[in-house]
């Protein structure tokens, strides 16, 4: 930050740099703190470029038989994750709004703010030993911290939405439900479900972690061939998941675009 | 005036839509295995479970503020030298600024690598290169804390004011000047706020990379699941719980007065 | 200063009606009226009168806080409920800003009128009765833009969304339309258009019909009876012909301005 000596806007004078000093005297506190010597960090380059080396050639083989199975694997605990997150939130999201149940709207937010806390990691670390080892318990660990963050930004949609659609169906005699149905509904359907699948491609990375407490999905994978350092094998999970990702990414991105463009 | 005839329903369409996408979860519910019976038949593993989680043990509590001091150093780390190298990645990424064609969808895709290879491979990855513990931790948040930094940044710097970068361009600027003078004072409050926003996730994602061995509070969570101590490792949970919520309250506080 | 009449054509009844919000502005105070089937009734006012709380103590949208109104001799339901919809159900209204749901076609928007006279389920999945549906295209070939029928709501000028608006009200087959306001965001030239439609729905549907108006020339020239409230109170109330500049100064407290008219610009 020092770098850019300059009085930026809004700042007081004199805090850039106050700031500067507090941060980088942690920063090498911690360096201290975690035996990270200057002798260290110059071998990195040269250990990165070796284990770097280690990646080639990608053990194609091992692509095709294995990680293609985990990668379908991830995309559907992602998918049940998403799905359960969507279905879940959707009435949250409603109750959550401020401007329409101010009431419920802190509870449910306490709630998902709480949820949204733990990693899903750490629900996965729990679920395993209940519903067994496997991509079950990942999806319900993702579906869990999906429901938590799809209400919080569903509220947020529902919130800014104009309720003066709403008065105008309670005003011809509909009920609260009706009115949410058919004033609501319709303006933040889209925008909420252009969040479910924002939110499918977070899962889908998520679920890249899941594996390291045996929560199925390609990340078990990735984590078993680093550790035991098949790195060719490794090279395969990483250059496919990676394709993979990016595909859905674009696909799901341009299907987001247009559901909020229409 | 004449009624005007009904849109075509494109029925089908709609149909193809609902059955693929009920297809698509049904398939995947039963690949993986999901069903409420098993679910409601493990409800007696579930309820031995959280009885055996339940109290957390308090007497553990002593021993976790050295993990978590190290949890923090980690974040902490991996967020500065991140949100360093974040900057140039995200200003040579930003259209209306970066200086050419080449560069711009050069970083943009590496930026995209970069955020879609997970962290638990950078974690591995600087493990096998410096070996376990702290430090390859330290490092693997870098590199997640540039794209997770440099992606949001570059959004904001394309968002800025344009005239004023024309006129340091204009007065003679050269490219770094531009970018030093007319850009980058534009989006600081912004920078800011992404950077705390990573430093949460840090400290949350440190979590994670304990798991795998690199240093932190997830280290010691690992050791007690293995040995199926899980009224240390609600201990553990809890506690990590208020020390998420104790900093993204700290950081909400401080992006509330930044922007 | 009330228009006593007999009560068995009595429409809408308020005695002694007052509001008073929660943050103890009063928006309306000892309002005591009788309302005649199949009148069109004008309410003038400056802004914060009370005109639109006074529209909206007829439909419950705003309860009251003191004395009664009746609305065909049921008073109107102070709680939300079964009841106070039923009401609504009965009383159409058409609103300044339109309230139109945007993203949906301008048929379901008029269908919204047919919400409490039909099964819930078949709102909820926008399977409406055939009936119900030849209700709001004739509702619509009223208000002459039944050839948008298809069209989304958002992508209509003002004037034809405030004739959606109006059409959503006619298609519940009212006995009373409110319309709060329902010009104040058209140009001269669609404006009239709105009022004739109104007008022209009162006389030949004989629905009782209350208008909220901010101009004085259209209040004169469409008001076959003038309300005039000030500070929520009733300060006039009489033959739209025959009220006079005097009249308009006592209800607004001031002399009329340029604002106050929508200059003639063309009719």
């Amino acid at each position: 930050m020092s770098a850019h000596p300059l009085p930026a806007r809004r700042w007081r004078p004199g805090f850039a740099s106050w700031t500067t000093l507090i941060v980088g005297g942690l920063l090498l506190w911690s360096l201290w703190a975690i035996e990270a010597s200057p002798e260290r960090l110059a071998r990195l380059p040269a250990q990165l470029a070796q284990v770097l080396g280690f990646f080639w050639p990608v053990d194609w083989q091992y692509g095709h038989t294995r990680v293609l199975p985990a990668i379908v694997e991830s995309i559907q605990l992602a998918w049940i994750g998403t799905i359960i997150g969507a279905a879940l939130s959707l009435p949250l999201a409603i109750l959550g709004a401020s401007t329409l149940f101010p009431w419920a709207a802190k509870v449910i937010k306490g709630i998902s703010a709480t949820i949204r806390a733990v990693p899903e990691i750490l629900w996965a670390l729990y679920l395993v030993p209940i519903v067994g080892l496997g991509p079950f318990a990942g999806a319900l660990a993702l579906g869990i911290n999906s429901v938590g963050m799809l209400s919080k930004l569903g509220a947020e949609v529902v919130e800014s939405a104009d309720l003066a659609a709403m008065e105008a169906v309670e005003a011809a005699g509909g009920s609260r439900l009706a009115a949410i149905r058919l004033g609501l509904l319709p303006q933040v359907l889209p925008e909420l479900m252009a969040h479910w699948l924002f939110r499918f491609e977070l899962n889908l990375r998520a679920s890249a972690v899941l594996g390291v407490v045996g929560a199925g999905g390609v990340g078990g994978l990735l984590l078993n061939t680093l550790r035991y350092r098949q790195f060719e094998m490794a090279a395969a999970v990483l250059v496919l998941t990676v394709l993979v990702v990016l595909a859905i990414d674009m696909v799901s991105g341009s299907v987001r675009r247009k559901l909020l463009r229409g | 005036m004449n009624r005007p005839a009904p849109p075509p329903r494109r029925l089908g369409l709609w149909l193809t839509i609902l059955i693929g996408l009920g297809a698509m979860t049904a398939w995947s519910g039963i690949s993986i295995g999901f069903s409420v019976s098993e679910l409601v038949c493990n409800a007696a593993g579930g309820s031995r479970l959280l009885r055996e989680s339940w109290p957390p043990d308090f007497a553990f509590l002593p021993r976790l503020i050295g993990p978590f001091l190290e949890t923090v150093q980690i974040a902490l780390i991996g967020t500065v030298v991140g949100a360093v190298i974040a900057i140039p990645v995200a200003v040579l990424a930003a259209r209306p600024v970066s200086p050419n064609w080449l560069t711009w969808i050069l970083d943009r895709n590496f930026m995209n690598i970069l955020r879609t290879l997970p962290d638990l491979f950078w974690a591995m990855l600087f493990a096998t290169a410096v070996g376990f513990g702290p430090l390859a931790g330290a490092l693997a948040l870098s590199v997640f804390s540039v794209a997770v930094i440099s992606k949001l940044f570059s959004e904001s710097v394309e968002a800025i004011d344009l005239n004023l970068t024309e006129a340091v361009r204009a007065s003679g600027g050269s490219w770094l000047q531009m970018i030093g003078l007319g850009t980058l004072p534009q989006v600081w409050p912004q920078y800011a706020a992404y950077v705390l926003y990573a430093f949460e996730l840090n400290v949350r994602g440190s979590m994670v990379l304990g798991l795998v061995g690199a240093g932190g509070i997830g280290m010691i969570l690992e050791t007690q699941r293995a040995n199926f101590e899980y009224e240390r490792v609600t201990m553990i949970v809890l506690a990590v719980l208020v020390v998420v919520l104790l900093i993204e309250q700290f950081s909400i506080a401080v992006r509330r007065r930044l922007t | 200063m009330s228009a006593t009449a007999a009560s068995n054509d009595v429409m809408i009844r308020f005695r002694g009606a007052g509001v008073t919000y929660p943050n103890g502005v009063v928006g309306l105070q000892d309002v005591s009226l009788d309302i005649r089937q199949g009148e069109f009734v004008v309410i003038v006012g400056s802004s914060g009168a009370g005109k639109s709380t006074f529209l909206r103590t007829i439909n419950g949208l705003t309860p009251l806080s003191t004395g009664t109104v009746e609305v065909s001799g049921q008073p109107v339901p102070r709680r939300q409920g079964r009841d106070l919809r039923q009401l609504r159900a009965r009383i159409g209204m058409v609103f300044q800003d339109f309230r139109l749901v945007r993203r949906v076609s301008v048929l379901n928007n008029v269908l919204i009128g047919r919400v409490a006279r039909v099964a819930g389920w078949r709102s909820v999945l926008n399977l409406w009765p055939r009936a119900d549906v030849e209700l709001a295209f004739s509702a619509l070939e009223r208000v002459g833009i039944v050839d948008k029928a298809y069209t989304r709501a958002g992508e209509l000028s003002g004037g034809q969304q405030q004739r959606v608006g109006i059409a959503r009200a006619l298609a519940q087959e009212p006995e009373v339309i409110l319309a709060d306001e329902p010009v104040a965001s058209l140009d001269p030239v669609t404006c009239h258009q709105v009022m004739e439609d109104l007008l022209r729905i009162n006389r030949e549907l004989g629905i009782t019909t209350l208008v909220n108006l901010h101009f004085l020339d259209l209040a004169r020239r469409y008001g076959q009876r003038i309300i005039g409230l000030q500070q929520g109170r009733l300060v006039f109330d009489g033959a739209g012909r025959d009220v006079t500049d005097a009249d308009f100064q006592r209800i607004y407290g001031r002399r009329p301005e340029e604002d106050d008219f929508l200059q003639e610009a063309s009719t």
